[in-house]
């Protein structure tokens, strides 16, 4: 498996420039019927993208949680769409950066 | 000002107490918290006394000693000192002993108080090398970068929603700024101006000069106790976007307090949200010290902040103060701006309607008691926000040229007047 994902990664280096990483801060808020879904492993799973965990509150009401993610530009964005599919609120770390 | 070491020692993160050097950074490494300015106060004791302050030009750059710049203020020398107004006649409605107005609707150069805190941020901009300035925003605060950016001869990036109204737009436009329209919804521009304000050298106003600018903000909450005859109000109104104005409202009556220049003595502050945009109220209301967002819909847009950035702090001064929340209604707000401007001919944007509705609400209900002192923080003019209101304000009547028809309108308005 890990070689195959090797060969695959050298083709695609000598047909396009590798796309190079980024990291990216968000807040997550999610609501109660979120919590208790693994919500970030299916994230993280799915798009690639590595995470850590900077500052967490998860109670019955609500789960907030500050996040590093780490990955392509694309799978960035693209994790961030399917999280907000699944009813995640994502944001800058710093929040609400457009004022009055 | 001599030359001298600056007052301000670090930058300090709000969570977990890690200190930065003074730069152009706005979150800390380790928690991702948010940075605040910590100052030299034991210096500042010394030095900064009642009679110097009342020696120095009125402006907001009285209480230098207390904003985050090394040198002279080099942009918005001019701002603040705004008024505050002894308001009987609406204290009179309200059901009030005693009642201030602080007026910061006439803020200058543009009507606001954002000119507080944009004319600090660009300054310590200045200081940190930077030629380029930028925000995002929906209204007063791209309107202020773009005023104090072009009269400092400075670059200035606005970034907006592609739909924002035109006369927005050329508030911002007629100063020269760069004004860029964003497609897409709120949370996207958002986290687009995030990345950009992170990729680009530029300083960004309330992203990495953040620490900076939020404390422009208490120099209102300065001027309030100056000009109250150096005294800490009971009771402090004030309208939540972010609701970080509250929390340096707050900062500012523990400083003066600190350094001995006013006695300290109780003070509540009350935060006012419209009830279509009211995720802190909300929560303050339910008892929780987190707020849940909202999806904003209401006509104060200044204040239409679903996930505010400043909002646990917010809740926690509430909290520690003993203060309370409330929210008002859209034709609660028409009523406010109505009630401020008729009592005391002071025409305020949406915000203050939030903020005078607010108040009357809590007067009523015994939160503030009809004998002690109120200030409420209006923080933006009425001519910004003219939409609101058209259709609520009235109607003018027409007449032909004829004395007789005038005085047919007069009789229903002094028939005293015109059978005399």
């Amino acid at each position: 498996m890990a070689k195959s994902k090797t060969k695959s990664a050298k083709k695609s280096k000598a047909a396009a420039p590798r796309m190079e990483k980024q990291k990216r801060r968000f807040w997550l808020t999610y609501p109660p019927k979120l919590i208790t879904r693994p919500i970030i492993w299916e994230m993280s799973q799915r798009y690639g993208i590595v995470f850590n965990v900077r500052q967490a509150s998860v109670t019955e009401d609500i789960g907030i949680l500050c996040l590093e993610l780490e990955g392509t530009s694309p799978d960035l964005r693209a994790a961030i769409t399917w999280l907000e599919k699944q009813g995640v609120k994502v944001e800058p770390v710093e929040i609400n950066v457009i004022e009055s | 000002m001599e030359k001298q070491r600056p007052f301000m020692k670090a930058l300090k993160c709000r969570e977990c107490g890690h200190e930065y050097p003074l730069e152009a950074t706005h979150v800390c490494e380790f928690d991702f918290g948010p940075l605040e300015v910590v100052y030299d106060y034991d210096r500042i004791h010394g030095r900064l006394t009642r009679d110097l302050i009342e020696s120095r030009p009125r402006t907001m750059w009285r209480y230098r000693e207390l904003l985050p710049i090394a040198g002279e203020p080099t942009v918005g020398a001019q701002v603040g000192y705004t008024p505050l107004v002894r308001a009987d006649r609406l204290a009179r409605r309200l059901g009030v002993r005693e009642l201030w107005i602080k007026n910061d609707a006439v803020n200058y150069p543009t009507l606001s108080f954002k000119d507080r805190v944009v004319s600090v941020a660009l300054s310590r901009a200045r200081e940190l090398g930077f030629k380029t300035v930028a925000c995002a925003s929906t209204g007063n605060l791209a309107n202020s970068v773009a005023a104090n950016a072009a009269a400092a001869g400075l670059d200035s990036y606005v970034f907006i929603p592609h739909d924002l109204e035109q006369g927005k737009v050329l508030n911002s436009l007629i100063y020269g700024a760069r004004v860029i329209g964003i497609r897409g919804h709120y949370d996207e521009v958002n986290r687009l101006c995030a990345e950009i304000a992170g990729k680009y050298g530029w300083a960004f106003v309330n992203v990495n000069m953040r620490p900076y600018y939020a404390e422009g903000s208490k120099s209102m909450g300065f001027e309030i106790q100056e000009q109250l005859g150096w005294k800490i109000p009971a009771h402090t109104v004030v309208c939540m976007a972010s609701g970080s104005l509250l929390t340096k409202i707050h900062k500012s009556y523990q400083e003066f307090s600190k350094l001995g220049l006013v006695a300290s003595t109780p003070w509540k502050i009350h935060g006012a949200q419209a009830t279509g945009c009211s995720p802190i109220t909300t929560a303050q209301k339910a008892g929780l010290d987190f707020f849940k967002p909202v999806k904003p819909d209401t006509i104060a847009k200044s204040l239409a902040i679903g996930t505010p950035a400043d909002g646990f702090y917010a809740l926690k001064v509430m909290k520690e103060t003993g203060g309370s929340g409330e929210d008002v209604t859209d034709d609660e707000i028409r009523e406010g701006i109505r009630m401020l401007a008729e009592c005391e001919g002071i025409f305020a944007e949406t915000a203050g309607g939030v903020t005078v509705g607010v108040a009357r609400k809590l007067i009523a209900s015994g939160k503030i008691p009809a004998d002690e002192s109120v200030v409420l923080c209006i923080t933006g003019n009425g001519l910004k926000t003219l939409d609101a209101v058209a259709g609520h304000a009235g109607e003018t009547r027409e007449i032909r040229p004829s004395l007789r028809e005038f005085e047919g309108v007069m009789a229903n308005d002094q028939p005293d007047l015109v059978n005399s």
